[in-house]
Formats: structure tokens, C-alpha cells, sequence
């Protein structure tokens, strides 16, 4: 398994990059650039969470692709829907 | 099922029982009503689901005769014996009772007790979770019963369209009651998923690979996964939908942007993978008849098995062909066409693989085999008739007709024509005794009759227009025929009642295997099968069933309770093996090591389900987030509250009730090898809690696009208060880290100081967002002021409960860490650490789009 000093560097990343998301909306970028760098760091915040804290790197593969395909469905409800208005 | 002592089951299992004055003693026999209370074996289960779905059918089926009464002449308003809004509510009430109270439960009856047969299983993973489905699902049902007294249950059809759904136009106490009865059974089918798919994946006999499982528990397998997933998008559906009754959020309401569409694409993400949940298991029963009496093995066995595995993946790529008619554009149109009709193709192969098993086999025409050709047949007619409507430039004539109607009718109870043919096929198997062979032929003679009688004519007579009861008077005499056949199917089953009631008391003694050519698990056991179902281990080491003496294998394994006696060459394996006794329940109290013989009792999955339908009664009457004035609205309250505590009073006495599940051999696993049962089948819950989340942030990503995503503001202006929330969450799940690497070191004080953290952590968050929403309030904002408010409290407030859940379960096991819990056996930690993370994930999510973005 993992120590807890790593536990607490991946702790101090997670902190840091959630102020650093909200520095990148007062950095005066486009919106759309602001955009996809906060929903970038959001996703990588959320794989640190998963991958360490939950462990899911030291288990078998099999739950890591259980959560994704909840998670494509859950990305294909929502992408299909909206472009259907377009 | 057995009448033979249970104690006696319990020794002949490696005689532990004597530890403890365990639930065996206390597990009264099948003719005790106690016995039905606490019961929490699979047999059982089943059985219960059975009768009480069939209870249902009846009462769907007069809700039916009503209707086809009203129809036998073209009616103005207020003519026949149904009021135009009694109409309505029979047409809903009697869609919704049949589809979700009716079918599902019929076909889980019969998974619940030939599934875990068929694999080689004791029971299922969580037998507790097991009962706690069945009394939510007829509680749920008691929910919706009591919705009809309550001014009138819900009004606006099956499909519930927005925004006839909200209070506007169906203003009902009782047509809040029939959606909060929705979450309910929503509730229940999730519960039983995770249980089944953790069973099904894990608890496999030796040698029994999922290539060779039987093609019923395959149906289930895949009908357990689409439910899971497309039953998590129902609940969100339904809640937003609450809230919008409940609470006065306005995602339906007609100013809302998109707001009808929003719930055509929420309800039928679900709803089409629905008609494959209620069909698979319909296939599966005929997959097994189609083979046991013509006398073959199905041919192209596992071109069968992709074709399912097929169309359940694709069941969720078709939803839109609910919705030509509907705004949506054409490209998605046209997709939504092409995948549909592609989806017809897999069902091609599966019915051309039936049709060639029967020619090459020697048809014997037994009563089930006749139910299930005949449901051959009408699904035949069913899925043809369904790819016109696949066809968008057809679909505009046919929707909203009774093309629909007979359509549906065909495949849904075609589906059923199946499944009473199943009934047939197990009951001797559940009763030990023979049916009526005359009867039971008469009875599909009369059946078949009825059916064709009723649901042919409606093609006929497609251009009736659906759920209204005017329509051309040339039309009528097509009409009439139909209420006849409406009555001939109806009375059909009072042969089959009949019947089998009379053969479960006097019917001929069933061998074990009364159908000469079948071959599954469930007739290698007796008539009705043992308690613990098996009385060695079962394998299929050698490529055939085989039975191990329990002497053999199970003691070394059991009473280890660590690893030391178990150093059997796979350490990973065996160690889930030892573990998964006790792993029953999210949460198990996994100090409780010491092995005993499975239980079978507990009252509390009764009593919680008890407690959660007063808690949905009570909350039914709100409008707007306030009880009716008075002594109504008191009472209602009451009872609420009353639920709440009986509720949780429930949770934490199953907690701490001593209760251990099936005793797991060695088997197959795959994929989930090497995993305990407890983490499968949290992971799988968190997996449907993704795409509960998914409906939620979908609902408000659709409302933001149909809005305009740019001139959308967030609803809180200062993103500050939000942050310091995101750093209290992520401090909060570094804690649940602290406390189990605590737990592993077995350091007392550091769990429970750790743990102890992470409640006032939460409790923190909890107490930041309340200021800011307290603040929002008084800056003039609302859960009613618009759908962008709504958006931002609703899916807040979700949230928010996911963290109140995860802090009651923090406060418990804070309180057990504190008496010397966890240290031996840290799985309880670890898996509300996998439940508080991911609620720590979501909030990284909601945090950019709600406060930044």
C-alpha cells in the first residue's frame, strides 16, 4: 500500500489545485479556455481521489472499469441530450 | 422452504451452531406467519415476490377491466362508469402498477429463487438486503394503494410527461404519494442489483465460468446490470420530480427552458432499457423451456449469450425514439433511428436460435412449453409492429395510437406469457408438488384466446388516440371485441389460481427433476430444495455438477477466521473467502469474525422498510416545503418524523445485529476475484450513485444548454464559501485516509480521533452551507425563484444528503471505533472511506459548476 506521507503530498496537491481553479477564474482568460482548464483540474483532482484514497490503482483493474461505465453512461445521458437541442 | 428442522440443516453444515444462541433456533418453520417476517433466505424471498407481484397483477388487471368497460362504446364526457379524471388515473396507475409492481417483481421472484440455485450458491451475497428489497418493493406497493385516498393518485399517464406531472396540473396529495412510492421501488430494485450482480459475479460454483452459467441467470445477470444503471437515471428523475411537487423547484414548470424535454430524455434513458429489464428475464424462462422440452441444447449458445450482452448495451443508445416527436433535432433523430433499428437484429438471431432448437428437438407439449411458444410468438408480432415506430417518418403517424398500445402490449405481456410459463415450470420445484396438467393446458388454451382477442384488435383500431376514451364509433365493434378478450384473459388466471392452489396442498409428490432433459443446478436438488439449498459443496470441477462432502473442504476455511489456516496456494482468494461469512450488508459489523452457520432470521429489514414508507407518507402532503395548515399537516409531520426514527433505529439495530451471510466456498469470481463481497457490491452501489449524480449535473447541464450556457450565472457570486467547503471536504477524506491506515496499525486513539475528525469536518461543511444558503435566502433567492436557483439548491441539497448519510455512518462508527472496534478487521472503515471519497469527487465537480463557472 501506500505511506502516509505520500497520502499527505497528494492531500497538499488536492489542496492546492483547487484555490489554483479558483485563481484561473479571476486570471481574466476567455471563458471557454477558463473552462477547460477548471474541468481539467477537476477531473485530475478527481482521479488522484480515486486512484490513492480509494485505492482503486491497487485493486483489480475490474472496479476501475465498473465506476467508468457508470460514468460513460452517466456522460452519455448528458452529452446526447444536450446536443439534442442543437 | 423445508419443513425439516433448520437447526438440523445447521449441523449438518459442520455443527457450529453451538457458539451462540444463533438465529437458527429462533427460524420458525414454512407454516409459521413469523416465519414470513423475518425471513431472510432466497427461497423464500422468492416466493414472497411471487405472490405479492401476483396480488398486483390482479389489481392492475380490474384497473384494466375498468378501462376496457369504459371503451366499449365511444363516450363523451362523463358518460360510463369511470369519471374522465378516475379514467385517467386508472390508465396510469394501471401502467405503473403492471410495469414496475407487476412485472419486474413477478420475474424476480422466480431469480431470486432458481438464480442462486443455478450458480451453486448458498443464498445471495446479502440475504438481509435480500428481505430488505422485498419489504421496500411491497411497501412501496402499499404506498401506491394508499395514493388512491388520498384525492386521487396520479393522473398524467405512465410515462408521467412534464409538465403535466407537476402540482400545477395534478395538484393530488395522492399523486405526490404515487411518485415518492416510485423512489421507493426504486430503492428496492437497487438494493436487490447490487445484491444480485455481487452474487452473481463472486459466488459461482467451482468450475462454473460465466460462459457456462445457465442462460436464465444469464438473463438476470444482464437484466441486474441494466437495472442498475438505468433505474439510478429513474431516481433522479423521480427526485427532481419530487422536489418540483415537494419543494417548489421549477426544472418541469412550463416557464422552465426545456423543461418537458428534460424529462423525456431523464425518463426514457431509463425507460428504454425498461422494456429490455422486463423482457430479459421473460427470455431467459424460455431459453430454459425451450430446451428442457423439445430436449436440445439451445443451438449457437453463445452467439445467444452475445446477442444479449448486445442488446443490453445498446438498450442504453436507443431512448430517443421515445421522443421523434419532440423538439429534438433531426441529425439526433436520425441517429436514434438507425441504432434502434439496429437493435432488432440481436433479437433476430436469439428468436431464429429458439425457433432451431425446437425443429431439431422431440417437442413434448407440456403447459409451460406451450406458454412459452405462444410467448414466442406474440413477441414475434410484438417486435415486428415495434420497428414501424422505430421509423421517425413512420412514428409521426402511429405515435400517441393505439399502434402503441398494441405494440407494447404484445411485447410486455408477451413477456408474461413467458414468465407463467416459468411459474408452471418451478412449481414443482417450489412446492414439491405437480400441477394439473388439463388445467394448465386449458388455461394457455384460454389465455392464448383471450390475448390475441384483446390485443389484436387494437391494430386494427389503431386510430383510436391513446389514454383518452372518445374515439371514431366506426371503431367501436374492434372495441367491444377487445373488452371481450379483456375478460377472456382476465378469467384465464382463475384456472391458474385455481390450480395451483389446489396442487400446492394435494398435487401429485414432484421427483426433483420432473422434466426429463433439464439440466440446470436447480433439479439436482430435491423438491422443494433444503435450506441451505445443497448438501455438499457444489462444483463443476469435472465439466458436471458434482457435490463435495462438506467435511471435505469447509471446516479448514472456517474456522481459521485469519490467515493462517487458510494457506491454500492462493492467499487472495481464500482470504475473501474466510471474510466474505460475515460480509452482509454495506457496513458489516466485521468484528463478529468468529464462524458460525449462515443466519436465515432477522426482523429488521421489515422494520426499516416500515419506517421509510411512514417517512414518504408523512413528506407526500408538501407543497412548496410547508405541511397544509392544521391538524392534517401536524399529523402528517408526525408521521414523518415518527418514520425518520423508526428508520434509523432500524439501521443501526441491523448494524449491530449479529448476522452471518452464506458460507462462500471457493469458486469463480470473475472479474471481481480477489475482491471481498462487501467492496464489490459497494463499488457497484457507487457506481449507480454515479449516474445518479450523472441525471442530476445531466438535468443541469440540458437546463444551462436550452437556457444559454453563457448567459447562465451561478447562483452564489462570491465563489469563496465554496472553496472553504471544497478544503473541509478534501481535509475530511485525508481524515477517513488517517483513520483506516489507523486501524490497519491497529492504533485505537488515532481511529477514533481520526474519525471523530471527519464528523466534525462534515459537520463544518454542513454549517458553512447553511450560512451561505441562509444568506442566499435573505438576499431574496428561492428553490421557486427560477430554474437556475432551482438547479443550484436541488443539486447542492443532494449533495448535502449524501453527507448527512455519510455522517450518521461516521457518528456509528466513531462510537464503535471508541469501544475497541475496527482494530481486528478494518473493512467497515475502508468501505465508508470508498463512499465519503466519492461524495468528496462529486463536490469537486459541483464546486467548479455551480460556484465558478
Amino acid at each position: 500500500m501506500v505511506s502516509t506521507k505520500l497520502y499527505t503530498a497528494i492531500y497538499a496537491v488536492l489542496f492546492v489545485s483547487a484555490t489554483v481553479q479558483v485563481l484561473v477564474e479571476f486570471a481574466g482568460l476567455s471563458y471557454w479556455l477558463a473552462f477547460g482548464v477548471i474541468m481539467v483540474l477537476s477531473a485530475a483532482k478527481a482521479v488522484l481521489v480515486a486512484a490513492y484514497f480509494q485505492h482503486l490503482r491497487f485493486e483489480p483493474r475490474s472496479l476501475t472499469y465498473l465506476v467508468g461505465i457508470g460514468l460513460v453512461a452517466a456522460l452519455a445521458l448528458t452529452l446526447a441530450a444536450s446536443y439534442s437541442l442543437l | 422452504m423445508t419443513d425439516a428442522s433448520p437447526g438440523g440443516d445447521a449441523a449438518a453444515d459442520g455443527g457450529h451452531e453451538v457458539a451462540r444462541g444463533g438465529d437458527d433456533h429462533d427460524f420458525p418453520g414454512t407454516g409459521s406467519i413469523k416465519r414470513w417476517f423475518v425471513t431472510t433466505n432466497h427461497k423464500d424471498v422468492g416466493i414472497l415476490y411471487i405472490v405479492t407481484s401476483l396480488f398486483f397483477l390482479v389489481l392492475g388487471g380490474v384497473l384494466a377491466w375498468l378501462m376496457r368497460i369504459q371503451l366499449l362504446a365511444p363516450r363523451a364526457l362523463g358518460e360510463g362508469i369511470l369519471a374522465p379524471v378516475a379514467y385517467n388515473q386508472a390508465v396510469s396507475a394501471h401502467g405503473l402498477l403492471m410495469v414496475f409492481w407487476f412485472l419486474s417483481p413477478f420475474a424476480f421472484g422466480f431469480a431470486n429463487y432458481v438464480v442462486p440455485l443455478q450458480l451453486g450458491a448458498k443464498d445471495l451475497a446479502f440475504p438481509r438486503l435480500n428481505a430488505l428489497s422485498y419489504w421496500l418493493y411491497l411497501f412501496s406497493g402499499i404506498l401506491f394503494g394508499v395514493s388512491f385516498f388520498q384525492g386521487g393518485t396520479f393522473s398524467g399517464g405512465w410515462t408521467m410527461y412534464a409538465p403535466l406531472n407537476v402540482p400545477t396540473f395534478t395538484p393530488d396529495v395522492g399523486a405526490s404519494t404515487a411518485v415518492l412510492a416510485l423512489v421507493l421501488f426504486v430503492a428496492s430494485v437497487t438494493v436487490s442489483s447490487v445484491n444480485f450482480l455481487t452474487t452473481m459475479h463472486r459466488m459461482r460454483a467451482e468450475g462454473l465460468t460465466l460462459r457456462n452459467v445457465p442462460l436464465f441467470s444469464w438473463t438476470i445477470l444482464l437484466t441486474a446490470w441494466m437495472m442498475l444503471f438505468a433505474f439510478a437515471a429513474l431516481l433522479a428523475a423521480l427526485l427532481v420530480l419530487s422536489s418540483d411537487r415537494l419543494l417548489g423547484t421549477t426544472y418541469f414548470a412550463m416557464e422552465s427552458p426545456a423543461g418537458a424535454l428534460l424529462w423525456t430524455h431523464l425518463f426514457w434513458f431509463f425507460g428504454h432499457p425498461e422494456v429490455y429489464i422486463v423482457f430479459f428475464p421473460a427470455l431467459g424462462v424460455m431459453a430454459e423451456v425451450f430446451q428442457t422440452f423439445p430436449g436440445r441444447r439451445i443451438v449457437g449458445r453463445k452467439w445467444f449469450i452475445l446477442a444479449m450482452v448486445l442488446v443490453a448495451i445498446q438498450s442504453f443508445a436507443v431512448w430517443m425514439h421515445h421522443m421523434f416527436l419532440t423538439s429534438i433535432n433531426l441529425q439526433v433523430k436520425t441517429l436514434f433511428m438507425i441504432t434502434t433499428i439496429g437493435i432488432s437484429l440481436p433479437f433476430d438471431l436469439m428468436v431464429f436460435a429458439l425457433i432451431y432448437t425446437m425443429l431439431k428437438g422431440k417437442i413434448r407439449f407440456t403447459t409451460p412449453f406451450l406458454f412459452v411458444f405462444g410467448a414466442l410468438l406474440l413477441f414475434i408480432i410484438g417486435g415486428i409492429t415495434g420497428v414501424f415506430l422505430g421509423a421517425v417518418v413512420l412514428d409521426y403517424e402511429f405515435r400517441g395510437t393505439y399502434w402503441v398500445v398494441a405494440h407494447f402490449h404484445y411485447v410486455m405481456v408477451g413477456g408474461v406469457t413467458a414468465l407463467v410459463g416459468g411459474l408452471y415450470y418451478w412449481f414443482p420445484k417450489m412446492t414439491g408438488r405437480m400441477y394439473d396438467e388439463f388445467l394448465g393446458k386449458l388455461h394457455f388454451a384460454v389465455y392464448f384466446v383471450g390475448f390475441n382477442l384483446l390485443y389484436f384488435p387494437l391494430f386494427v383500431a389503431w386510430e383510436t388516440p391513446r389514454r383518452v376514451f372518445d374515439y371514431a364509433p366506426e371503431l367501436a365493434p374492434w372495441h367491444q371485441l377487445a373488452t371481450v378478450g379483456g375478460f377472456v384473459l382476465g378469467l384465464s388466471f382463475l384456472i391458474m389460481f385455481y390450480n395451483l392452489f389446489k396442487s400446492a396442498f394435494v398435487g401429485d409428490p414432484a421427483p426433483d427433476n420432473p422434466w426429463e432433459y433439464a439440466t440446470t443446478a436447480e433439479w439436482a436438488v430435491s423438491s422443494p430444495p433444503p435450506l441451505e439449498n445443497f448438501d455438499g459443496t457444489p462444483t463443476y470441477r469435472d465439466g458436471h455438477l458434482e457435490f463435495i462432502d462438506d467435511g471435505e473442504v469447509a471446516p479448514s476455511e472456517e474456522r481459521s477466521g485469519g490467515p493462517t489456516g487458510a494457506a491454500v496456494s492462493d492467499g487472495g482468494v481464500t482470504a475473501s473467502a474466510t471474510r466474505a461469512v460475515t460480509a452482509d450488508a454495506e457496513l458489516p459489523t466485521a468484528e463478529a469474525t468468529e464462524v458460525e452457520g449462515p443466519s436465515h432470521a432477522s426482523i429488521w429489514p421489515f422494520v426499516l422498510s416500515a419506517g421509510a414508507f411512514l417517512v414518504l407518507l408523512g413528506l407526500s402532503p408538501l407543497q412548496d416545503a410547508a405541511f397544509p395548515e392544521g391538524m392534517v399537516g401536524a399529523a402528517y409531520a408526525t408521521t414523518a418524523v415518527a418514520g425518520g426514527v423508526v428508520t434509523l433505529g432500524s439501521l443501526v439495530a441491523m448494524g449491530l445485529e449479529p448476522f452471518h451471510g452464506p458460507v462462500f466456498e471457493e469458486g469463480e469470481a470473475w472479474p471481481f476475484a480477489g475482491i471481498d463481497n462487501g467492496k464489490v457490491g459497494m463499488w457497484i452501489f457507487l457506481a449507480s450513485d454515479v449516474v445518479l449524480f450523472g441525471g442530476f449535473l445531466g438535468a443541469y447541464v440540458f437546463t444551462r444548454v436550452a437556457f444559454g450556457w453563457t448567459g447562465w450565472e451561478p447562483i452564489p457570486s462570491d465563489p469563496i464559501p465554496g472553496l472553504v467547503n471544497t478544503y473541509i471536504l478534501l481535509t475530511s477524506s485525508f481524515t477517513v485516509v488517517l483513520a483506516l491506515v489507523a486501524a490497519e496499525k491497529k492504533h485505537k486513539w488515532g481511529l477514533v480521533t481520526s474519525l471523530g475528525a471527519t464528523f466534525v469536518l462534515g459537520i463544518g461543511f454542513l454549517v458553512n452551507k447553511g450560512l451561505e444558503w441562509q444568506h442566499l435566502f435573505h438576499e431574496g433567492l428561492w428553490l421557486s425563484t427560477n430554474v437556475r436557483a432551482s438547479t443550484f439548491f436541488l443539486t447542492t441539497g443532494l449533495h448535502a444528503a449524501h453527507v448527512i448519510a455519510g455522517l450518521v455512518v461516521a457518528l456509528y462508527l466513531t462510537a464503535r471505533a471508541w469501544r475497541g472496534a475496527y482494530l481486528e478487521d478494518s473493512r467497515s472503515v475502508e468501505y465508508f472511506g470508498l463512499y465519503w471519497h466519492f461524495v468528496d469527487i462529486v463536490w469537486l465537480f459541483l464546486f467548479p459548476l455551480f460556484y465558478i463557472l
